[in-house]
């Protein structure tokens, strides 16, 4: 795991975390936020996520021995997915096209087809196991820097998204224009160095 | 008219691509190369992009010479570029280069497309700090840390290692944020288009 050892790749943040007793708000808000498992029989969602516990990946109580180690809370994001494969359904269509044009007599319609395809899918969704994937997620309680331990853009935006909603809590990139902005930069005012950027004279660079 | 190819305009008609008399409404006659010019202004504007490519190269710039670049904590900040850069553009007719190899980022030929108007966007840097010091591949845009090797670790026991890989990661972050610091400090001042540009531009031609 990136975080226990190896080479470490992680996106950085600074969150403005909530007032009151860490103990109290941690908890509170990864609770907020925990992972609900996805439920392939009621629900037509083929993607879940949410806080779990760092060490115990299906647990979500989230007692405090567990979710921090000395200045650091540490938890983890898990995404859960089922994507059933193309060709899956394409080769049972095959075979139910066969079975339909030996009972038949007659190639199936347009309709039917489509609706053996979707009853295909289904079934084979129900066939398909679950995929889970966890993220570490680390966060500083005395500084607030956050750091979101997984090379996915996509992720790391969905972790924001979620810590944001579940603590209040607002969050800073670490880049290069957020550092600015809190430095005071007004950002619509900064332009690209022309110069730099090989612009032809007189061609609009800023936004 | 068939029933698909009726459908298809309807398609075509409700999502705003063609009008009532089915002609287009914005036909996008522009060729490839423009296509891609567009794009990839689009990424020098994204999230403020080109401050992060300004950043870098002017990292790259400030490093040749071996001397510090910042200090934190009283200890001198250097950085050395190592190894893979990808260089981009958004005028010219090369959108990307990837430059490879130990002396590539101080290389005639990087500096030399760095003066035609490609900057840095993605690089793998050697960032040293007392006696300490990360290897680490940064991006323009996020300065995501990617695939950073850390210093070696003291620690025996599993917590106080990870406690100590934490230490390290939040040292490695709070050293970009210095280096990011000093850049802006530089180009927000009135220095930025009247002196350091000019010579950094200079530095691109080997003059």
């Amino acid at each position: 795991m990136a975080l226990q050892s190896g080479s470490a790749t992680f996106s950085r943040f600074t969150v403005q975390p909530p007032a009151g007793d860490p103990r109290k708000w941690l908890v509170r808000g990864l609770g907020r936020g925990k992972f609900e498992p996805l439920d392939l029989q009621r629900s037509e969602d083929d993607r879940a996520a949410g806080f779990v516990e760092r060490e115990e990946t299906d647990s979500t109580r989230f007692p405090m021995g567990a979710v921090t180690l000395g200045e650091w809370a540490l938890f983890a994001w898990r995404v859960d997915s089922v994507a059933v494969r193309a060709s899956a359904v394409k080769a049972e269509l095959s075979k139910w096209e066969a079975a339909f044009g030996a009972k038949n007599r007659r190639p199936p319609a347009r309709a039917e087809r489509a609706t053996a395809r979707e009853t295909i899918r289904r079934e084979l969704r129900l066939r398909t196991p679950v995929a889970t994937r966890t993220f570490d997620v680390t966060w500083n309680l005395s500084t607030g820097e956050l750091l979101a331990w997984t090379a996915s853009r996509k992720v790391v935006d969905e972790i924001a998204a979620a810590i944001e909603t579940a603590f209040e809590a607002e969050l800073t990139p670490g880049s290069p224009a957020a550092l600015a902005a809190r430095g005071g930069a007004v950002l619509a005012k900064l332009g690209p160095t022309a110069e730099l950027v090989g612009a032809p004279r007189g061609a609009e660079v800023a936004r | 008219m068939s029933r698909r190819a009726e459908a298809r305009d309807e398609a075509a008609f409700l999502r705003g691509d063609a009008g009532v008399d089915g002609a287009a409404t914005e036909a996008d006659d522009r060729d490839e190369a423009e296509r891609e010019r567009d794009a990839a202004r689009e990424q020098l504007l994204r999230g403020h992009a080109f401050l992060g490519r300004e950043l870098l190269t002017w990292l790259l710039w400030r490093s040749e010479s071996t001397a510090p670049i910042a200090r934190v904590d009283g200890e001198d900040v250097s950085v050395v570029f190592t190894g893979r850069l990808v260089l981009r553009g958004a005028f010219g007719d090369v959108t990307e280069l990837v430059a490879r190899g130990t002396q590539a980022p101080y290389s005639a030929q990087v500096k030399r497309a760095l003066d035609a108007g490609l900057l840095v966007h993605q690089a793998r840097l050697r960032i040293e700090h007392g006696e300490r010091a990360w290897e680490a591949t940064l991006d323009a845009e996020h300065l995501d840390v990617r695939a950073a090797k850390l210093p070696d670790l003291i620690a025996e026991e599993d917590d106080e290692r990870l406690l100590e890989r934490l230490f390290l990661s939040q040292r490695l972050s709070a050293l970009l944020d210095a280096l990011v610091g000093e850049f802006l400090a530089v180009r927000q001042g009135r220095g930025w288009g009247r002196k350091e540009v000019p010579e950094l531009k200079r530095w691109m031609r080997g003059e």
